[in-house]
């Protein structure tokens, strides 16, 4: 594991930690290219429109179930293209079930008009340029979040984790995916512009993080055999590839708190 | 130094673009209602074993605003405003992620998976209908204690639309059941 990268949590960050994550969405953001978040994002929603959400039916009889392997290798992706622009930095997640005093909603980085540098937060929004679009979407994203009283609770994930069933765990957790992007609204809302908004990526790692935590007790959960050669276009990666994290380099931080008990002296 | 008499310089006219679509927006309440007929619920009384029962709803339409679905038992009269608790027939709540409306050109949104040749490999269409499924197995339990029948209302409440989203007409599906296990 010693070549393992560890996504944590965003409220566990450090100040270090936040300011290369700040720094990598920066430089993204500079870019205009492959590499960069305009093209990147755009790979979810408009103008590419490659996501996969419900149970699309393709050539088979059975429902297609790509949602939560296209966003893990999404997700992938995207974090590559982070490393290569702050070498180290890695997708925290976003953990709504949080309350205060550690969280109220939105997590505060994700809410500040600069950084501890003073230069504009890349964490609060993105201006999209998709001029190409019908009609044009040129604008900053914005975000209209609900009460945090209405984001999804503990017992909601509980609930999704105790289906021992591949299509049943992966509807249930789609559903309260599709809840955290109605509640923080305004791009997030929709499937059209939601990638455009950085809180999309750390929400995204909280939902991955489930279905990894949900695989450590169930193992795939018999992902059907038909879905394991399924393509993730545009990605490089099969269904298959993208069951075991560790053979794409990353795992997820468990809690841990140290109490200095001290010796017998 | 006389002054020059300021003739007004000849306006440019700017030529007419396309619309630029703003951000959606937080709509809540408002969007039309939908009761189904009354729904027999005799596999759920007393002299019958039910360990679960899910409210199945297929065939969802989801191109356009995002909203949660609040599901009401026997309260035909539920809107947006209506407290989420047992005691007004709340059942639970599904929640559709939407397209936010077409963002192509003509017939970007036009979902023709059925004419499909055989050797399409594409992948389907986004717009694909989707389905939800809610746990409902304690209201229907309670219900079918002094009920035979039910109603069952959906009440959208939109999370999020841009002007491309039909606010009105929210939830469209194709069929509910539901199914019940013992």
């Amino acid at each position: 594991m010693a070549d393992i990268r560890m996504r944590q949590g965003v409220h566990n960050l450090d100040a270090s930690q936040v300011a290369a994550f700040r720094d990598a969405y920066r430089q993204m953001m500079r870019i205009n290219d492959n590499r960069g978040y305009q093209v990147l994002a755009g790979r979810h929603g408009v103008p590419d429109w490659y996501c996969w959400h419900h149970q699309q039916n393709a050539r088979v009889a059975q429902n297609m179930r790509l949602f939560l392997p296209w966003h893990r290798a999404y997700l992938y992706t995207w974090e590559m293209a982070m490393r290569d622009r702050v070498p180290g930095v890695t997708l925290p997640w976003w953990d709504w079930t949080l309350g205060p005093p550690r969280q109220n909603g939105l997590p505060a980085i994700f809410t500040q008009r600069t950084g501890a540098d003073g230069q504009p937060d890349p964490l609060l929004g993105f201006r999209i340029n998709l001029p190409q679009a019908n009609p044009p979407v040129v604008r900053p994203t914005r975000r209209s979040p609900g009460s945090p009283s209405e984001l999804p609770r503990q017992a909601n994930v509980d609930d999704c984790m105790s289906r021992t069933e591949w299509a049943d765990f992966s509807d249930a957790l789609e559903d309260i995916h599709d809840q955290v992007h109605g509640w923080v609204s305004g791009d997030m809302g929709v499937i059209g512009t939601a990638a455009f908004d950085p809180i999309f990526w750390s929400h995204h790692t909280m939902i991955d993080r489930i279905w990894w935590l949900w695989q450590a007790r169930n193992g795939n959960g018999n992902v059907p055999t038909d879905l394991l050669d399924e393509v993730l276009a545009p990605f490089n990666l099969q269904v298959r590839d993208v069951l075991n994290v560790h053979d794409l380099g990353y795992e997820y931080a468990a809690a841990q708190s140290v109490v200095p008990i001290g010796g017998t002296g | 130094m006389g002054r020059t008499p300021r003739t007004p310089a000849p306006r440019k006219e700017r030529a007419p673009g396309p619309r630029r679509l703003d951000a959606p927006r937080r709509v809540g309440g408002g969007a039309r209602i939908f009761t189904t007929r009354p729904v027999s619920i005799d596999f759920a009384t007393p002299e019958h074993r039910l360990t679960r029962a899910d409210l199945e709803i297929r065939g969802i339409f989801h191109g356009e605003a995002s909203y949660e679905g609040r599901i009401f038992f026997n309260n035909p009269k539920a809107d947006h405003d209506t407290p989420r608790d047992r005691e007004h027939g709340y059942a639970g709540s599904f929640y559709i992620f939407g397209h936010g409306g077409c963002l192509g050109d003509p017939g970007h949104c036009e979902v023709n998976e059925h004419a499909r040749e055989r050797y399409d490999y594409r992948a389907p269409h986004p717009l694909t209908l989707a389905s939800k499924s809610v746990t409902v197995t304690d209201v229907v339990r309670d219900l079918a204690r002094t009920n035979k029948e039910v109603t069952i209302t959906i009440v959208p409440v939109i999370t999020a639309a841009n002007d491309l989203c039909d606010t009105d007409n929210v939830f469209r599906c194709e069929d509910m059941r539901l199914v019940s296990y013992n």
